[in-house]
């Protein structure tokens, strides 16, 4: 069930993204540790020997502090599940004095207490907390055969507590190549409607042929000609940066795969040009996917 | 001076806050961008804003529709934000003429003024990009004072969001946004918002409240074959679309 994402080496003509600045700091706060193990998971986290290490959370506060005098726009939570992590409120506190924060889970650890912690977390800060729960199909059924037992349930009870704070949260979904485009949207939105969600957010990603949804065959990289006019501009590693066990690195997706990693220590030293190396920059490109919220 | 958000072609409120404005003996009016979208009758603003004066920075809508692009450049991924956004955005293009579309992109990026001893910098979205959303639960106080460093200004003026705020910064600058005067403030209320900004010496903020005839403008909406929910939105006072990149402080507030 691991699978731990493959990195490749980075060719010598592999194109570059500019940098231009820092809008989007990541933390992958536990690791690739989770407690769900989904069959999709690009960066195959499980709850069993996790293959990336977790943060700590000094290293979490003084990225914090260099991201802050960089002028960062918006910070992001994500794993493995960061909810497995006991520091993650206090870390999530810290993070909503700099800026807008986002964790992403899949809702299991969100209980009565845990969505009261996150509110008075949110009603204290002037910038939004915003909470990304993955559901990936509109019927237990569906999801639960890709995430895992429970996890529709889960998640949608999530959903319903943070919504009933005030917190309305993202459902975020992984498509599916074989649904019809639109369908799953659709699907999920009336799922949050009849369930009584009041706010019903829904954000699509693209199917990452990596980790676990890996396949065999020939794996094309990005060349000059694929970005070239300044398209490479618009890719998110041009404004954003993941921390991870080992340093900084490219993406979220990329995230502790050697090759992807831009510097060991201090953040600034990791606002260079990224070199889009990996089959899945092919994917980052042709879908226009962003990591971001919105 | 005067500071016009989001018109959104909205010649309604145009002519009910360009009044207000000259009441209260405004020197100078401002328009941060995006004439069109939206509302009726999109050529109906700019006979308005060159009568009074008006000096217009481009705003995202003003780039597509000037330059013919193929979307109003929102940036949403939403699928219905989308479909709102693709009906209202070729309305918009089919509506307007082609000497304002000429004019549209001619517009600049940004504008500077002085007020009193202040520097004051004018853009739609952000100084560093036109659709750059600067929400004020999303905007970093940081990121202000940057901006306000490698843009060198003391008071920065930005739109884009249709919700106004201010925030004055640590280092005694200015950033605010003016709202819009296009679309009511997702309050449950149909009247608009602009901002009259004075230096006395010091730099203060006003955000105005203007009250027009939303249930006329609704009715043009209407009469055009534009979305039910656009004039929902104008007749109620709630946001109805262009509902994803509202970040979850501001999303709370309104009813959808």
């Amino acid at each position: 069930m691991r699978a731990a994402p493959v990195d490749v080496p980075v060719a010598a003509d592999a194109p570059r993204a500019a940098f231009r600045e820092l809008r989007e700091l990541w933390f992958q706060l536990p690791g690739t540790r989770c407690n769900l193990a989904c069959r999709h998971c690009f960066n195959a986290s499980g709850p069993h020997a996790p293959w990336l290490a977790p943060l700590t959370a000094a290293e979490v506060r003084r990225y914090l502090a260099e991201a802050e005098a960089l002028g960062v726009k918006e910070l992001y939570f994500t794993g493995g599940e960061p909810f497995l992590r006991p520091e993650l409120f206090a870390l999530v506190a810290d993070a909503l004095a700099v800026a807008p924060t986002t964790v992403l889970t899949n809702g299991l650890l969100i209980d009565d207490a845990a969505a009261d912690r996150l509110a008075t977390l949110a009603a204290g800060s002037l910038y939004s907390l915003e909470l990304r729960v993955s559901l990936d199909a509109p019927t237990a059924a569906a999801n639960d055969a890709v995430r895992g037992r429970g996890a529709f349930a889960g998640a949608l009870a999530a959903i319903r507590r943070l919504d009933a704070r005030g917190l309305h949260p993202i459902v975020t979904a992984v498509d599916d190549p074989e649904r019809a485009p639109g369908s799953l949207y659709a699907a999920l939105r009336a799922v949050l409607v009849a369930g009584g969600v009041t706010r019903p957010r829904v954000k699509i990603l693209p199917l990452l042929r990596m980790g676990r949804a890996a396949t065999r065959g020939p794996s094309p990289r990005l060349t000059a000609v694929d970005v070239a006019d300044g398209d490479a501009a618009t890719l998110p590693c041009s404004a954003s940066r993941v921390v991870a066990a080992g340093g900084v690195y490219a993406c979220p997706i990329l995230a502790g795969l050697p090759n992807a990693r831009l510097a060991a220590g201090a953040l600034a030293a990791a606002l260079v040009d990224t070199p889009l190396y990996h089959p899945v920059c092919v994917a980052c490109r042709e879908t226009g996917i962003t990591c971001r919220n919105a | 001076v005067a500071l016009l958000g989001g018109v959104y072609a909205n010649h309604l409120a145009l002519e009910a806050v360009l009044a207000d404005a000259r009441v209260r003996g405004v020197e100078r009016v401002y328009c941060l961008g995006d004439l069109g979208g939206f509302g009726p009758h999109p050529d109906r603003v700019f006979p308005l804003l060159r009568d009074a004066g008006v000096a217009c920075v481009q705003g995202n809508y003003d780039v597509s529709v000037g330059r013919g692009l193929a979307d109003c450049g929102c940036g949403y991924t939403d699928p219905r934000d989308n479909h709102f956004a693709r009906v209202s955005y070729q309305y918009t293009v089919r509506n307007t003429s082609a000497a304002n579309r000429r004019w549209l992109a001619a517009l600049p990026a940004a504008l500077r003024l002085t007020l009193g001893d202040h520097r004051v910098l004018l853009a739609h979205g952000s100084p560093r990009q036109v659709n750059e959303f600067l929400w004020e639960s999303t905007t970093p106080t940081g990121l202000l004072e940057r901006l306000c460093d490698v843009h060198e200004t003391d008071v920065l003026g930005v739109t884009h969001t249709g919700l106004k705020w201010q925030r004055a910064l640590p280092s005694g600058r200015l950033a605010v946004n003016v709202g819009a005067i296009g679309r009511p403030e997702n309050d449950g209320t149909p009247a608009v918002w602009y901002t009259i900004l004075t230096a006395d010496p010091e730099v203060a903020v006003e955000f105005v409240r203007v009250e027009y005839d939303a249930e006329t403008l609704a009715r043009e909406m209407e009469a055009e074959g534009l979305p039910p929910e656009f004039a929902e939105t104008i007749r109620t006072g709630w946001w109805t679309c262009c509902l994803e990149a509202m970040p979850v402080k501001e999303r709370a507030r309104g009813r959808h």
